[in-house]
């Protein structure tokens, strides 16, 4: 849990939810096709419960969030820039919507779709 | 790339029926000669995903490694010259605009395979195939952006199919259709309508076509358009924001012309003399802007003089305005309006930053001062005398106020406290006591207890060479104060912040706050606040822009 305080009290802000912020923020972003399992134990898990944090990992380490998103990127982009773009993206969104300060976004790419073969 | 623009082109009024690799290539450079002119306007409307007003720049370094490839081709065939620049583009793809419209080159460049020539109808096959590929990249397409522009290009330019048009014909389609989309992106996507623009992207992609179009056209490239708007929608206010060097003077000229009037014409004399260029057209009246270097400040008036009867002239000075302007948005604070018999507190203060986040907390008045600036007490006194209640808290936040503030007590009526904060730390630690509402003297404690929980740390400069506290400094040195008392000094910022923070005893706290000088950069900042992280993982760290003059940095640790 994340805690911020204000006057009246404290928020709190599971990892889960800055992960769903993270998720949706991922699959808008040009280039990314899909989010990947981490590993197989997940990728299981996920067949029988359809998950939104599919594909992202959240900490909070040092006082900051840090995200890891595992991605399946489209054949035929500039691999780099997208996940420029995802990382950029996804680190406005939680700053935005949370006022947490973000501090490491890891981009995984963890495999290619080719649905246009050239 | 002058030279490239001085060559000849195609004849405006023979039928473009096919195009060829050259032509291609013809179009390409002139799609980004245009972006380049435009920008800075693309830059200015980026708001989605990330409002960090690169997308003109990203598009136009995506196409400039697209033109590259193909630059000093003198390949014919124009299927080539397509793979090549998508693959340039691929390759220079920058930012997330920047994949789109490698993807829409992608597409296009597919369409065209094997093919020596384009002709309408296959432009029209190719525009659809970009738009097929660009959807294919992205699980939730989101509308209002460059792929919608792109889709609602390849829409349109299917009305040309089997009515034996042009090419020339297919991009005028192909621009309207462009700009349109682009009007109606905000409806589509609401952070667009919520910040009043249209989007980034898609406007760049209009003018790579329209680029193309006034290449067809003989138009020139490298001046951005004028269009004749209502006179009320000129927004002159705006305009004062894109000041270029030697643009000293804002002339403004009402007037009428005595025939019509030649608007290319007109825009390009005007484009000889300076910058900024807007004319705006209401009734047979028009109005004409543009900013111009001091010697130039009368041209344009000789000028209009020429071509109709001027009815009102303004001159203004621009780089005065500019220099009010800033100063007025600058040095705005917002106060806590004071309520009578609230207790009200006064800080000094040694940066704009700072002083903005004492306003934050509830401080009544300001006073600017601090090392080697201290405010008189006459000062002092001016900030709270005509505040509507007499219970004043006064923080100095540097020992060598402390004595003017104290002697505000005997000027005044009021009813003065001096809490003694010798630091910018110990000033806001105190202001978290203040309850406005609250009995005088207990927040008077308060604030006074408040001062010790607190540990101060500056670090600056030295401007002499000396030795204190066993501590030997040489000029030019960067020396660490700890609650006041030189405890270190070293070769470089960084190393003199992380000393600092273990004789303060970081560790055993939980929060780091700096304040950065008006006098470091932000790179050299953020490097330093990095370097902090990674030795203090568990602290919470906050970084403000206190605008102190002197100290490099102001830190508090809680």
């Amino acid at each position: 849990m994340r805690e911020k305080s204000n006057p009246i009290g404290n928020i709190y802000i599971s990892p889960r939810a800055i992960a769903t912020i993270a998720y949706y923020s991922a699959l808008e972003t040009y280039g990314l096709v899909g989010l990947a399992a981490k590993n197989l134990a997940a990728d299981l898990a996920n067949v029988l419960v359809k998950d939104p944090n599919l594909g992202v990992d959240v900490d909070f380490k040092g006082g900051s969030v840090n995200v890891d998103l595992y991605i399946i990127v489209e054949y035929g982009t500039r691999i780099t820039s997208v996940a420029a773009s995802v990382a950029a993206s996804v680190r406005y969104q939680i700053e935005k919507a949370t006022g947490l300060p973000v501090g490491d976004v890891n981009v995984h790419v963890r495999g290619l779709r080719i649905s246009n073969p050239d | 790339m002058n030279e490239e623009l001085q060559k000849p082109h195609q004849p405006t009024d023979t039928p473009l029926d096919v195009l060829d690799g050259q032509g291609l290539r013809d179009l390409v450079e002139a799609a980004m000669v245009w972006l380049k002119t435009n920008q800075q306007t693309v830059n200015a409307l980026n708001v989605f995903p990330v409002p960090d007003g690169d997308t003109g720049t990203n598009m136009l370094l995506t196409m400039q490694a697209a033109y590259q490839e193909i630059a000093n081709s003198t390949e014919k065939n124009i299927g080539k010259i397509a793979h090549a620049i998508a693959q340039g583009a691929l390759m220079g793809a920058r930012g997330n605009s920047g994949v789109i419209l490698s993807q829409l080159w992608r597409g296009f460049a597919r369409a065209l395979d094997n093919l020596d020539t384009m002709d309408t109808e296959t432009f029209v096959k190719a525009l659809n195939e970009a738009k097929n590929t660009a959807y294919k990249g992205v699980v939730r397409p989101v509308e209002g952006t460059i792929l919608t522009v792109a889709k609602d290009i390849a829409a349109a330019s299917e009305q040309v199919l089997g009515n034996a048009h042009d090419l020339k014909t297919a991009l005028e389609v192909v621009v309207k259709a462009a700009d349109e989309s682009v009007k109606f992106t905000p409806e589509l996507l609401p952070v667009l309508k919520q910040a009043g623009v249209v989007d980034a992207g898609g406007k760049g992609l209009f003018f790579l076509f329209e680029g193309m179009l006034r290449r067809l056209d003989d138009l020139p490239l490298e001046n951005p358009v004028t269009s004749v708007q209502p006179l009320s929608a000129m927004n002159l206010a705006e305009t004062m924001e894109t000041i270029e060097p030697g643009q000293d003077y804002e002339v403004v000229v009402d007037f009428q012309p005595s025939q019509s009037l030649d608007l290319e014409k007109f825009y390009n004399d005007l484009s000889q003399m300076g910058t900024s260029i807007q004319v705006g057209e209401g009734d047979g009246m028009y109005r004409m802007h543009i900013h111009v270097p001091t010697e130039n400040r009368y041209a344009p008036i000789d000028y209009t003089m020429k071509i109709g009867t001027i009815t009102k002239v303004s001159i203004e000075n621009l780089i005065a305005q500019m220099e009010q302007i800033e100063s007025r948005q600058e040095t705005q604070i917002n106060f806590n309006p004071v309520e009578p018999g609230q207790i009200a507190v006064v800080a000094v203060s040694p940066g704009l930053g700072i002083s903005k986040i004492f306003a934050s907390l509830g401080v009544a008045a300001i006073v600017s001062g601090g090392q080697t600036m201290n405010p008189s007490t006459e000062e002092i006194l001016h900030a709270f005398e005509n505040l509507p209640t007499d219970k004043i808290i006064i923080l100095p936040n540097n020992k060598n106020i402390i004595m003017a503030s104290q002697a505000t007590e005997s000027m005044t009526v009021k009813n003065v406290r001096v809490v003694p904060s010798t630091s910018v730390p110990q000033g806001l630690s105190a202001m978290l006591r203040l309850n406005p509402e609250g009995d005088f003297d207990k927040i008077v404690l308060e604030m006074n207890e408040a001062l010790t929980e607190v540990e101060t740390g500056e670090i600056t400069v030295a401007t002499r060479s000396v030795e204190i506290n066993g501590v030997h400094v040489n000029e030019g040195e960067v020396i660490a104060l700890h609650n006041g008392k030189l405890v270190d000094s070293t070769d470089t910022l960084e190393k003199a912040c992380l000393n600092l923070l273990e004789k303060a005893g970081t560790e055993e706290r939980e929060r780091i706050t700096l304040f950065y000088g008006n006098n470091i950069t932000k790179n050299q900042v953020n490097e330093i606040v990095n370097s902090i992280r990674s030795k203090y993982p568990n602290h919470e760290i906050e970084l403000h822009e206190g605008g102190q003059p002197h100290y490099q940095f102001i830190l508090a640790i809680e």
